[in-house]
């Protein structure tokens, strides 16, 4: 539960509510199957992030949520409720759709106050609420402009202003940062999760951009092909990814195809065209499967000292990137690998130079061979 | 270069072809003689256009215009006031329903409901009158105004559907979402976003579906029964055995005015739309 005073001393108090998926589905009319079964249950006051590359499913999920879309199969339950039969108007959630939808031909206080006017409260209190929400999201001197006079982030604001009035207990946002350039994109991250710390309003945030994911969400759901792959707090997500496409699509990533010939409880081995490589596994794998072995650009390090995974490369490319440098080095037998480090002064390494490479198995994950994000990454040759 | 000229050439020839015809009208109009020409030149005039106020002595006094039953043409073009005054708000109604239904209720019958609304525009003229009147003759109403009404809305209907559709496309279906997902009813829904989005369409489909009605001929012809309209009394002067008489030109004329005004004013309004 949260509560916002205002300056007119008015407190505006919400509830946050747990959303549960059980076991839904949700298949088109021309066939098309969008999400796969799914369970999935967010917390009461979560900001719950569900990441995933465009088409993946995670839209639908947030349209089943907020009842646009009826699941073929399974239930949705908000706060233990069951949705079943419950239309958009009678749910409590609010959604804010990707291009916003303010309402063009309403001054901005109107669109605000519209689920105001819905429940049939007087205008003049109406008018008043939506001056204390737009107080909240920082507007509160464009209350009789158009939604066409303003810049891109103050309708965003407008748009979560009126998302607020229905007092939400699960507020659904559907990429809505998307349409914004890069720095208000970061600045209105911290301050959508300010918004979401002061109301205690479940956010459930569909995103494709992981840098959102990771910065806002107390926890992540990463999705490919309708299937929600794993469930985590962004470090679990970033450090520990349990299939090979949470590997590829979350964070920069070098990729290396075998099969594995030795296991233990921990480690396994997997032979590659560059030899033997040692990675941690999670306990999904068993001896002769194809696997992919993962490691981050920041694991690599010049020289041997890392352990048991080297490599003679050729450096390529190198280019800084302010706070830490990138290295693209080539194997002998044409695999690309990325290296970051630190920039802590100038570098000794020159291109078109030989050098040693290595990274320590445990710094490395096996997983079992599956499907992994383009990315635009290349992955080293199978 | 040579195909230049032949598109430049072919160009003024269609526009010749089609204001020719226009402009002899708009010129035989102000020509003291009848029936009416232009290669004849009798002397400038305005009685045809007078015809319509000049009093009833100077009325008998002139050969031509004594013989034309001017409380007659007032009282059809009475009776096409009338029929418009409810041919267009019934078929805004109507169009108004079918541009919703087929822009925003998805379904695989959509293609065929289309076609099926809109086959009264394609229909022969002849063939929505007669099916009206046999229709309603069957049912105890005897052809006239009613009639005409009934038959002219099938197809006018047509028209304001298809405006209103075109500007419904454009609207965003995630506004209406949007205003659903507030806790609004479908009612409000319309009634504080589709309907002021529509409100610019809703005229120019009333102008249209106005002038439709005016207009037309072949429909009202045959399910007018004994009653008259503007269009039928000007085809019924019209085949005068001595050649019509020009105050038919003077209405064209008048009619062609109109329609220059108000284009006119139309394109002004919206460019001045666009700078705002």
């Amino acid at each position: 539960m949260g509560a916002v005073r205002n300056l007119s001393g008015q407190k505006i108090v919400m509830h946050g509510k747990d959303v549960c998926l059980q076991g839904v589905s949700i298949t088109y009319p021309n066939g098309f199957t969008a999400v796969k079964p799914t369970d999935l249950t967010i917390g009461a006051g979560e900001f719950f992030s569900i990441l995933g590359p465009s088409g993946c499913g995670k839209t639908t999920i947030l349209r089943a949520v907020s009842g646009f879309v009826e699941p073929s199969a399974g239930r949705v339950l908000i706060g233990g409720e069951d949705q079943r039969g419950i239309g958009p108007n009678g749910r409590p959630t609010a959604l804010i759709f990707q291009n916003l939808a303010l309402f063009p031909l309403m001054p901005v206080w109107e669109n605000v106050a519209f689920a105001l006017e819905a429940r049939g409260i007087p205008r003049k209190e109406r008018r008043a609420r939506a001056h204390d929400l737009l107080e909240l999201v920082a507007l509160p001197d464009q209350a009789d402009k158009m939604p066409g006079e303003l810049s891109g982030g103050q309708r965003q604001r407008v748009a979560i202003a009126r998302a607020l009035a229905v007092e939400p207990a699960v507020l659904l946002l559907d990429e809505p940062l998307s349409a914004l350039d890069l720095k208000l994109r970061q600045h209105m991250r911290a301050e959508l999760r300010a918004i979401q710390q002061k109301t205690g309003v479940t956010f459930i945030y569909i995103t494709h951009d992981q840098g959102e994911a990771l910065t806002m969400s107390d926890r992540v759901a990463v999705m490919n092909d309708g299937v929600v792959e794993q469930v985590g707090t962004a470090d679990e997500i970033y450090s520990d990814p349990r299939s090979a496409f949470v590997a590829s699509f979350v964070g920069e990533v070098n990729a290396f195809y075998g099969r594995v010939v030795a296991l233990d409880d921990r480690m396994a081995s997997i032979d590659t065209p560059h030899g033997l490589l040692r990675g941690r596994h999670t306990g999904a794998l068993t001896q002769g499967d194809q696997a992919i072995l993962f490691v981050r650009p920041q694991q690599v390090e010049f020289g041997e000292d890392s352990g048991a995974n080297r490599f003679s490369v050729m450096l390529e490319r190198r280019s800084l990137e302010g706070a830490f440098l990138t290295f693209e080095t080539r194997t002998d037998n044409g695999a690309r690998i990325i290296i970051h480090q630190t920039n802590s002064g100038p570098s000794p390494v020159t291109t078109d130079s030989s050098l040693q490479v290595s990274f320590a198995p445990d710094a490395a994950v096996v997983l079992p061979d599956g499907p992994v994000a383009n990315t635009g990454i290349e992955t080293a040759a199978q | 270069m040579t195909s230049q000229r032949i598109l430049t050439t072919y160009t003024w020839a269609f526009l010749a072809f089609m204001f020719a015809p226009l402009l002899l009208m708009v010129v035989s109009s102000f020509n003291d003689a009848s029936p009416p020409t232009v290669t004849d030149w009798k002397g400038l005039t305005g009685k045809w256009y007078a015809f319509f106020w000049m009093p009833q002595d100077a009325l008998r006094a002139d050969e031509v215009l004594r013989s034309l039953d001017r409380d007659r043409f007032i009282g059809c073009f009475g009776n096409s006031l009338v029929v418009a005054a409810f041919v267009v708000p019934l078929s805004l109604l109507l169009g108004l329903a079918g541009a919703v239904l087929l822009t925003r209720w998805r379904s695989r019958a959509n293609g065929m409901l289309w076609w099926v609304l809109l086959s009264p525009m394609l229909a022969p003229g002849i063939v929505l009158g007669l099916s009206a009147l046999v229709f309603w003759s069957r049912l105890g109403v005897n052809a006239g105004l009613f009639t005409i009404i009934m038959a002219q809305t099938t197809f006018v209907a047509g028209y304001p559907m298809l405006v209103l559709m075109a500007r419904l496309q454009r609207q965003p279906v995630e506004l209406e979402e949007a205003a659903l997902d507030l806790g609004a009813t479908p009612f409000r829904v319309f009634r504080r976003l589709t309907l002021p989005y529509l409100a610019p369409a809703l005229i120019s489909a009333g102008v249209i579906a106005f002038m439709a009605s005016m207009e037309n001929y072949n429909t009202t012809m045959f399910a007018k029964g004994g009653a008259c309209t503007f269009a039928t009394e000007i085809g019924a002067m019209a085949r005068n055995p001595n050649g019509h008489p020009p105050v038919i030109n003077a209405v064209g004329t008048i009619i062609i005015a109109l329609t220059v005004i108000a284009a006119t004013l139309h394109t002004w309004l919206s460019r001045r739309e666009a700078i705002k």
